[in-house]
């Protein structure tokens, strides 16, 4: 891929994983699950950005974890709290917003 | 254990040193490449980690990704510091070059000490002062970046702004550059071979009269010689690459070889014997050209310096 199209992508993508993730959190999931999840959406999630994005996102009181000792090997459970569901939705908010804008731009230059 | 996974476990760990969670960050990360390995590529052996390993990524650039990522320095305070670094650096000078002349030491408490000194102390004094000054000027513009305060440092603008200074990349410039460059190293290389100096106090070719002594000119002489032969190889080698660091080495090359001069002794360099007085102002017309040719090139060794720090600044960071 075109390096400068990559680093587009990097930027946009920090935002969409953020939401993705509160999204996803609805129910108790740990990384590499959250990895497998999204990848059979269709959606390719740099393993080394999830984890450190978990961790922001715990330090601020938006997602809260666990470890389970369980099965074989131990694995950090991640939840959304209320804060996070308020967070996802402020952000949603501002999602639609973008793409409302976008979609108006696009279709008034077809009507061009 | 897997050897390969601790081992990349533990770089990770070296660049996470001092941070609380790092403990609990390894065994996350630990989890998810056996996890991945196990599910993806069915067995969990050195091989598969290896490509498990490798497509998580570089030891550095995993940890990086935890680090705050904080600026040492502002990305809006980062051109002040040249800018202030080259003000600091000219009171400097300006101070250095009054304790040579007069042979004094200035102490400004507890900031600076200029001691007294030669001027070919001077020399080698100048850029470690330039390096103090770099170092003082990131130092507070850090401490500045730390309170994040809204600051609005002031802009010096200077007679020749270095933001403005343009280079010369034109093709002709360089040959006709490299052409002296050249002409200058054979011509003084064959008065050297064939008159074992370069420095003549008549031009009654063949016969000319040295101006110095044996052991005195053979010292000038190579030092020029050996200054236009590494300008001639310095603009031979930016044909090839556009590197700054080819101005800083040959710039260093040139303080070094025009500082050892100073280290010459001048009172029976010549090979004439004028009066008292002539001699005494003959001796002291070559030092103060030698100090303006030495300032020449250590002005340009420490903008070679700044230039290339300023490259290297204005790339993008994480890139």
């Amino acid at each position: 891929m075109n390096p400068e199209i990559s680093n587009f992508e990097t930027e946009m993508n920090r935002g969409f994983l953020s939401i993705l993730v509160l999204a996803l959190l609805e129910k108790d999931m740990y990384g590499y699950a959250m990895v497998r999840t999204i990848r059979d959406m269709g959606y390719e999630v740099d393993e080394n950005t999830l984890y450190p994005l978990l961790r922001r996102l715990e330090k601020n009181g938006w997602i809260k974890s666990k470890w389970s000792v369980g099965k074989d090997r131990p694995r950090k459970f991640y939840a959304i709290t209320d804060d996070g569901r308020a967070l996802r939705a402020e952000l949603l908010g501002i999602w639609k917003k973008q793409d409302e804008i976008l979609k108006h731009i696009m279709e008034e230059k077809s009507h061009v | 254990m897997f050897e390969k996974l601790e081992a990349y476990l533990e770089e990770i760990s070296h660049f996470l040193s001092g941070r609380e969670e790092r403990e609990e960050i390894l065994s996350e990360i630990k989890g998810h490449i056996l996890e991945k390995a196990e599910q993806e590529l069915s067995e969990v052996t050195e091989t598969s980690l290896d490509k498990v390993i490798a497509a998580y990524g570089p030891a550095r650039r995993v940890a990086e990704k935890y680090l705050d990522g904080h600026s040492i320095i502002a990305p809006a305070f980062k051109r002040h510091l040249f800018r202030y670094t080259s003000f600091l650096f000219a009171v400097h000078f300006l101070i250095t070059a009054v304790a040579v002349i007069f042979t004094k030491s200035f102490l400004v408490f507890p900031f600076l000490l200029v001691p007294r000194m030669g001027v070919f102390d001077a020399l080698f004094y100048l850029p470690t002062a330039f390096l103090y000054d770099l170092g003082l000027v990131t130092l507070i513009l850090y401490f500045i970046t730390r309170s994040k305060k809204e600051i609005k440092l002031p802009w010096p603008r200077f007679a020749v702004d270095l933001d403005e200074v343009k280079r010369p990349h034109r093709l002709i410039f360089s040959v006709l550059g490299l052409g002296a460059m050249l002409a200058g190293t054979g011509l003084t290389l064959y008065l050297y071979v064939r008159y074992h100096s370069i420095f003549f106090l008549n031009l009654d070719f063949p016969e000319p009269r040295l101006l110095f002594t044996p052991e005195t000119g053979k010292w000038f002489s190579l030092a020029v010689i050996a200054t236009f032969a590494v300008g001639a190889i310095a603009l031979c080698v930016k044909f090839f690459t556009s590197s700054p660091w080819v101005d800083v080495i040959k710039n260093g090359i040139c303080v070094i070889i025009v500082g050892m001069l100073f280290r010459l002794p001048l009172d029976n360099a010549f090979a004439f014997s004028p009066s008292a007085r002539a001699r005494l102002s003959i001796k002291y017309t070559l030092m103060v050209t030698l100090f303006f040719i030495s300032i020449g090139f250590v002005v340009d060794f420490i903008k070679s310096l700044v230039l290339s720090g300023r490259k290297k600044l204005a790339k993008p960071w994480g890139g």
